[in-house]
């Protein structure tokens, strides 16, 4: 509402007359000199929500003088100018966009054409805050849209075998990046396929190729899968997870690199085929992140890469990669948003401090992603997470029959606490397996 | 963060330098020198000089792989000087099969 005018001039007759027309109409007004208002006011002299300014001050000084009075409030005061006898004063003012008054001045016209005024930049204002307001929720909405992408690729369930502990954290950063994970069962169930993977970029691009990559890779492994019966009694042809493993890649390499290519976009992805009742493993690392195999000591392996990044090059060649779990064992993968998450002032989380902290803990799965997460919280504290944070960690528990050494081939007892995947958190903001409502 | 990417020609060879961190949000000035080294006819060598580039993020390297793929196929690209970081980054990925990683700035 308008509650206080304030004349800006110099003093003049045209001031003071202004003034009394407008206190005459029930309007409060002040007279202040320019130099009043920049060095002297305070907030006990009033803030007045619209100055009528003479036309005869400079721009500059009626740009200083507004802004003097916007430091002592929220809204920015309505601004017009009036010209005394000199109407051609007005025309840079004009110019610039500003309202004006020109004499005679009439009581209650000029109140009316003050009001007028008032209420036509505040809707001004209004409009261009409804404008921004739109602008954020189109972006916001977009976000919203990559997010709802991603979470529809993300499993919903983990696949559980006995003795065998299978964990997931998801932590998606506010700007959508390209990270996925993925479990599923192979060769009729006598396999467990294990996937990590970041797309190199951010954003709804990244995530509709996420959902390729994933899709590709899924389609092309169960598709090329040679067994259709049960499991039970029904070996698998020697090395067919090898087989398997090589050609779902091949194939999702060729079909990005021959419909894609010149988008541009890469990922590096991680995929294991486990024999849960042997420990064994045959991998493929293409460019991504070493996963760590740590034994129950603490001493750990790298699975490095055995072939460049997918879709970066066509034809590329890989090569299979082979581990074995131990009892005790525990695979940890992850995508980059771990080892560079950054602090406040900018400093990454490191590849060392993660290593230390897997090295130092050997117990169960879900305590180890804990401990990480806990750790990466702490360290990144008030400051924005920039991107993704991914890891997947697979463990073959320990033994439970004590003083008896068990092969590796045999069967391992089902342990009490077969305890796997389907982990649903209800925290905001992080997933285990997909079942608690992603939130952003 | 600051970066700057600047292009110069030298008889056939168009050189970027590179100073700062390439990452998400200076990968597009980037790759609107790569495009510009992509206008000039006649370029048969892409040079990079990463000396005084300081960090490499994957938004970084979609960046060069863009740069590979702008150049025709016979364009080689040369990577001058990348820190162990930056070398890391780009061995891991295995992006350093189709460019060469030298010591210096060739003729």
């Amino acid at each position: 509402m308008l509650e206080l005018i304030l004349v800006v001039s110099e003093p003049s007759s045209t001031a003071d007359r202004l003034c009394d027309l407008l206190c005459n109409d029930g309007m409060p007004s002040r007279h202040a000199t320019p130099t009043m208002v920049l060095t002297d006011w305070q907030l006990e002299d009033g803030v007045p929500d619209l100055l009528l300014v003479s036309a005869t001050l400079g721009m500059d000084i009626v740009r200083r003088v507004t802004r003097r009075i916007m430091q002592m409030t929220i809204r920015p005061p309505t601004v017009v100018v009036f010209a005394d006898d000199e109407v051609v004063d007005l025309t840079p003012h004009v110019t610039a966009g500003l309202d004006y008054v020109v004499p005679p001045f009439l009581p209650r016209q000029l109140v009316s054409r003050l009001l007028a005024c008032h209420f036509r930049q505040a809707m001004c204002r209004t409009a261009e805050e409804i404008q921004t307001t739109a602008d954020l929720l189109k972006y916001e909405r977009e976000l919203q849209i990559g997010r709802e992408i991603q979470a529809g690729f993300l499993p919903e369930e983990l696949p559980a075998r006995a003795g065998w502990q299978l964990t997931a954290r998801f932590r998606p950063a506010r700007e959508v990046s390209g990270d996925f994970y993925d479990a599923f069962e192979l060769l009729g169930g006598a396999r467990i396929g294990v996937v990590i993977a970041d797309v190199c970029d951010k954003g709804v691009g990244a995530a509709l190729y996420m959902a390729l990559i994933r899709s590709l890779l899924r389609h092309t492994a169960i598709c090329m899968d040679t067994v259709t019966g049960s499991a039970d009694n029904i070996e698998p042809e020697r090395d067919a997870d090898a087989t398997l493993l090589l050609r779902s890649v091949l194939a999702t390499n060729d079909y990005l690199t021959t419909n894609h290519l010149r988008q541009g976009y890469f990922a590096t992805l991680f995929f294991g085929i486990v024999d849960p009742s042997t420990g064994s493993m045959v991998y493929i690392n293409c460019g991504h992140n070493p996963p760590v195999l740590r034994r129950p000591g603490g001493d750990y392996t790298l699975l490095g890469p055995t072939g460049p990044a997918l879709s970066l090059v066509p034809n590329s060649v890989f090569a299979i990669g082979r581990a074995q779990f131990e009892p005790g064992d525990l695979l940890f993968a992850y995508t980059d948003g771990v080892p560079e998450a950054k602090d406040s002032a900018g400093r990454f989380f490191t590849q060392e401090v993660m290593f230390s902290l897997i090295a130092g803990q050997v117990g169960a799965a879900d305590d180890l992603l804990d401990l990480i997460e806990r750790r990466l919280r702490a360290h990144v504290g008030s400051a924005e997470q920039a991107d993704d944070i991914t890891m997947v960690a697979l463990r073959r528990q320990p033994n439970r029959v004590t003083g008896r050494r068990r092969s590796s081939t045999a069967p391992s007892a089902p342990a009490k606490d077969a305890s796997v995947s389907t982990t649903r958190s209800p925290s905001p903001g992080r997933r285990r397996a997909k079942g608690a409502p992603g939130t952003g | 963060m600051s970066f700057t990417a600047t292009l110069s020609h030298n008889g056939r060879t168009a050189l970027i330098t590179l100073e700062g961190e390439l990452d998400a949000l200076t990968a597009p000035m980037f790759r609107d020198e790569v495009e510009r080294a992509a206008e000039a006819s006649d370029v048969n060598q892409l040079v990079l000089d990463m000396t005084k580039l300081a960090y490499l993020s994957s938004a970084g390297l979609r960046g060069l792989v863009f740069a590979r793929q702008k150049m025709p196929d016979e364009v080689q690209i040369v990577l001058v000087r990348p820190n162990d970081a930056v070398e890391q980054s780009i061995r891991l990925v295995g992006f350093h099969q189709s460019v060469v990683i030298s010591r210096q700035v060739p003729d």
